[in-house]
């Protein structure tokens, strides 16, 4: 069975392989390049506030494409690299869930194989067992080196962010909407999901283009819910009450109102107050904040006296002075946040999850292989 | 006779639609058994019931008194060959050699090499590549190299062109011959089954009409044809099959035991597609009768 089973999927393990070589020579071209642009920002060796500098620095080069020799000034080539690096990953799953996936059963059905196959001195029990065991664990090892290969590439980006560094789009930290489901073991869990998805749409339909299409679709909007809804859920976040004072005199990067209108409501300009960083919790992510009042309601109605000071800071930014007057007013942030330290535990939790749906629907291709099963 | 097909009460429904309903069957070992019947009687049901390919819906069956395709043991017993002979086409005739001697303990590599050499098969073709009547040969390769104690064989010529279809059952009948095994082979091309079966089983809605060795059914079947009267005035012991009258002219097909003595009937022998297709056409009369009873 296991002949079988690579027999027909030679071809797509050769196409798996190319696909993880040729991404792997696009970013290593260019890995000596930016480890030298690295290494000359001055990051190596630097102490205290100076880091930080030295990081932004190092982004600055990096996105502006400076000193890329190969390319025209301003083609943003890392830019570019890096986010199509990302996306490749994010899109993996779904690619081998859709190709891998989904006419593993259907193409058999389709064509009448499955029972060619089932003809043999092989319960098909087996035969779906060593099928998914195989090209399962392809689908996750092809993924997740792409994700290793791109985490060893963006390392010196991952560094700068690390020191603070956020002078460019790709200053994501690790909790970023792109970094966290491409890197460390989540692509692990996302290509067994894509891939069980897969087989399952195709087994339910027993047509593969259609299910291809199906796989797709359902893995698209389950990585959209997951950021928004899922993921902050998934471990209790940490909850703290900023006052806008304790950041002192870094306040505006600390707060930043988001959104003054002029739009009176009840006599008074309408704010919203979100959070940057938390106070003593650096890179943490923060999956909700806002204003509080003294008695700890949300509040979004300016009180008065700021209200008349802050004329000239109206629209989105604020300014020190607004900042200062809420402050004064007993205006603090109410912050729902997971600290660094939770990274690997969320890791482990969103793996954990998404391997738990893929054995599910693993499990739900063998009881109706066995039970309610018809060709 | 011990049974290869053993069937009581046996139903498959899809949705609200009874592709098989109450059959009971037995079929018979060492005979190579020829199942007929119209369109839509049940037959691939039925088979497909017998290798497993489908969970019945009511009722019980067991081949060489197993449950179908219950673990490696019983699925080795058995060899299919379903309709159209599927193969994957992307993979060549060694490939599916190879297949074979992989997936099946009891594999028989030199009988397997030795029938594609014969046939004139490159081995290195893609299954795809081949003609209609290659691929049946080769799908019957592998349903015969396993080493089945039997072979279950749906519609498998009903897609060949006469001489492919003659090429491929004379190739079957010198297999059979050569090794031990018991055949259960669909058709509703009557005149193919005559050439090969010795055992012929008429299905029609899900009912067996009649079963029983060629020879026996031919012997005691007698076509009559005499003045017109009624067939009720026949002996007892002479059951009547069908019955056509003109104004002056009765024809009946009878099947009695003994030999019909009545020296104002012509009494003629018939062969087996006129036997089957009274069979066939009966059925339906009898199952409007049947109706009229139970109102």
């Amino acid at each position: 069975m296991i002949w079988l089973t690579w027999r027909q999927f030679r071809a797509q393990a050769i196409t798996g392989v190319a696909a993880v070589a040729l991404f792997a020579i696009l970013l290593a071209v260019t890995e000596s390049h930016m480890t030298s642009l690295y290494d000359a920002s001055g990051i190596v060796g630097c102490h205290g506030g100076a880091c930080t500098g030295a990081a932004n620095q190092f982004l600055t080069n990096l996105t502006s494409g400076q000193g890329v020799s190969f390319l025209p000034a301003g083609a943003n080539a890392y830019v570019i690299l890096y986010f199509l690096s990302v996306l490749f990953i994010l899109i993996a799953p779904a690619v081998v869930g859709s190709f891998w996936g989904a006419p593993l059963i259907a193409r058999e059905l389709e064509t009448g194989t499955a029972r060619v196959a089932w003809n043999q001195s092989v319960t098909r029990t087996r035969w779906l067992a060593v099928k998914l065991a195989l090209i399962g664990i392809a689908a996750m090892a092809v993924t997740e080196a792409l994700s290793l290969v791109q985490a060893w590439w963006a390392a010196p980006i991952g560094k700068a962010v690390g020191l603070g560094g956020s002078a460019s789009i790709m200053g994501e930290g690790r909790f970023g909407q792109f970094v966290f489901p491409s890197h460390g073991i989540t692509p692990l869990g996302y290509a067994a999901f894509g891939f069980a998805l897969g087989v399952t749409a195709g087994f339910l339909i027993r047509r593969a283009i259609p299910a291809m299409a199906v796989t797709l679709a359902i893995f698209a909007v389950v990585q959209f819910v997951t950021p928004l809804w899922i993921r902050p859920n998934l471990l209790p976040s940490s909850h703290t009450i900023a006052t806008i004072a304790a950041a002192g005199a870094n306040v505006t990067s600390v707060f930043t109102i988001t959104n003054v209108t002029n739009v009176t409501h009840a006599g008074s300009p309408q704010f919203a107050l979100s959070a940057a960083a938390v106070p003593g919790q650096p890179g943490a992510w923060i999956t909700s904040s806002g204003a509080i009042n003294v008695a700890g309601q949300p509040v979004s109605g300016m009180p008065a006296a700021c209200a008349s000071v802050t004329p000239g800071n109206l629209g989105p930014g604020g300014s020190a002075v607004l900042n200062n007057c809420l402050a004064s007013h007993g205006v603090r942030v109410a912050l729902s946040y997971h600290p660094v330290s939770q990274f690997w535990p969320l890791q482990f939790a969103e793996t954990g999850l998404f391997l738990v749906l893929a054995l599910a629907l693993a499990w739900y291709c063998f009881w109706r292989l066995n039970r309610r099963f018809s060709v | 006779m011990t049974a290869v097909i053993e069937t009581a009460g046996l139903g498959k429904r899809y949705r609200t639609l009874w592709a098989l309903a109450d059959c009971t069957v037995s079929i018979p070992a060492g005979h190579v058994v020829g199942l007929v019947g119209p369109n839509g009687a049940g037959k691939t049901t039925l088979l497909d019931l017998a290798t497993g390919m489908l969970a019945p819906t009511t009722g019980a069956i067991t081949v060489l008194g197993g449950r179908p395709a219950a673990g490696p043991a019983q699925l080795a017993r058995v060899g299919y060959l379903s309709q159209d002979a599927p193969l994957y086409t992307g993979l060549s005739v060694a490939d599916h050699l190879k297949l074979g001697a992989r997936l099946n303990p009891g594999w028989n590599a030199d009988q397997a090499r030795d029938r594609v050499r014969r046939l004139d098969l490159d081995p290195r073709r893609k299954a795809g590549t081949l003609s209609g009547g290659q691929r049946a040969q080769l799908a019957l390769t592998l349903a015969i190299a396993k080493r089945p104690e039997l072979l279950i064989l749906d519609e498998p010529v009903a897609s060949l062109d006469p001489l492919a279809r003659r090429e491929f059952l004379q190739d079957l009948m010198e297999t059979v011959g050569e090794h031990q095994v018991s055949v259960v082979m669909s058709s509703h091309l009557i005149s193919d089954l005559e050439r090969i079966c010795d055992y012929v089983i008429v299905l029609v809605d899900s009912r067996v009409r009649v079963a029983g060795p060629v020879d026996e059914l031919l012997a005691t079947h007698h076509l009559l044809s005499g003045p017109r009267r009624d067939p009720a005035s026949l002996p007892d012991g002479v059951e009547v099959i069908s019955a056509s009258h003109t104004d002056v002219q009765t024809t009946l097909l009878v099947r009695t035991s003994g030999r019909v003595l009545d020296p104002a009937w012509m009494v003629s022998e018939l062969g087996l597609e006129d036997l089957v297709l009274a069979y066939m056409k009966q059925a339906g009369a009898s199952r409007n009768r049947h109706l009229e009873v139970q109102k």
